[in-house]
């Protein structure tokens, strides 16, 4: 059985940008949140290194171990989704969460945040597939289309992989032994308990 | 010396019959907004579950260009 997971390839990443802007227009994300940001560090610097982050869909995800009222679930295909009609925006998750993925995009006064929302790996959720409601609450379900996460797929310099892992981690084998160098499989080690070894 | 209901009863409609209709014809439009949209439902826990992720020619193509 595939297990989706994603890969930033660091040693491509332009910081173009390209794949938060492309998520949040494919699931009209709220104003103010991004499902997916781009981290520099070393900015400007020799060694400048950037890394796409959003939600890895962890094995054992710490977000659901924390989770007051249980509205995290993962699918057969290891994606972690949650349900909106159950969460409380108690914000537990967010505190859990090693890539600071959960957003709350309704923070009000008094420590109010509605409903949390995170990357759900173009996968939609818990709402019948394709439906209006689970577009609204979600997002688009590609997934289900036979398609992967709009981020991966538009990446211009092919630096965010997303799919099989055993596929996507032989791709970045085959790449770091031709160009004879490699940053690692950023984030890997923490979301899956293993990484690339090349 | 006539009372309420016997005025309203000239009249044809009493307040009371009036806003009972219009309440009425309020659930009944409720009802056919609710029934336009049966996918609303929510999925059961075994198909929240299922697997999605399929190997489509769509996906193929995506790993073969990532592989140049």
């Amino acid at each position: 059985m595939a297990r989706m997971k994603f890969l930033c390839d660091a040693d491509r990443c332009i910081e173009c940008n390209a794949c938060v802007t492309a998520c949040k227009n494919e699931h009209e994300v709220p104003w103010g949140i991004n499902r997916r940001r781009v981290v520099t560090i070393n900015d400007g610097k020799p060694g400048e290194r950037s890394v796409s982050m959003a939600c890895m869909h962890c094995t054992d995800a710490p977000c659901a171990a924390v989770c007051p009222v249980s509205c995290f679930y993962t699918t057969v295909d290891k994606v972690v989704l949650h349900s909106k009609d159950l969460c409380i925006g108690c914000g537990y998750c967010f505190y859990a969460c090693p890539f600071g993925a959960p957003q709350y995009p309704k923070v009000g006064n008094f420590g109010s945040r509605g409903k949390m929302d995170k990357c759900t790996y173009c996968a939609g959720g818990p709402e019948a597939d394709f439906s209006t409601v689970e577009y609204e609450k979600y997002g688009r379900n590609r997934l289900a289309e036979g398609k992967l996460p709009l981020c991966a797929e538009m990446c211009s310099t092919k630096s965010l992989l997303a799919g099989d892992g055993d596929i996507i981690a032989s791709i970045y084998k085959e790449r770091v032994m031709k160009r004879g160098y490699g940053s690692g499989a950023w984030g890997w080690k923490t979301a899956y308990k293993e990484t690339v070894n090349v | 010396m006539t009372t309420t209901n016997e005025k309203s009863d000239k009249s044809g409609v009493d307040r009371r019959t009036f806003f009972r209709a219009g309440s009425g014809a309020a659930m009944v439009a409720a009802a056919t907004v609710v029934g336009a949209e049966p996918a609303a439902a929510s999925e059961t826990q075994e198909e929240r579950l299922k697997a999605r992720y399929r190997e489509s020619d769509h996906v193929k193509a995506f790993y073969r260009v990532n592989r140049y």
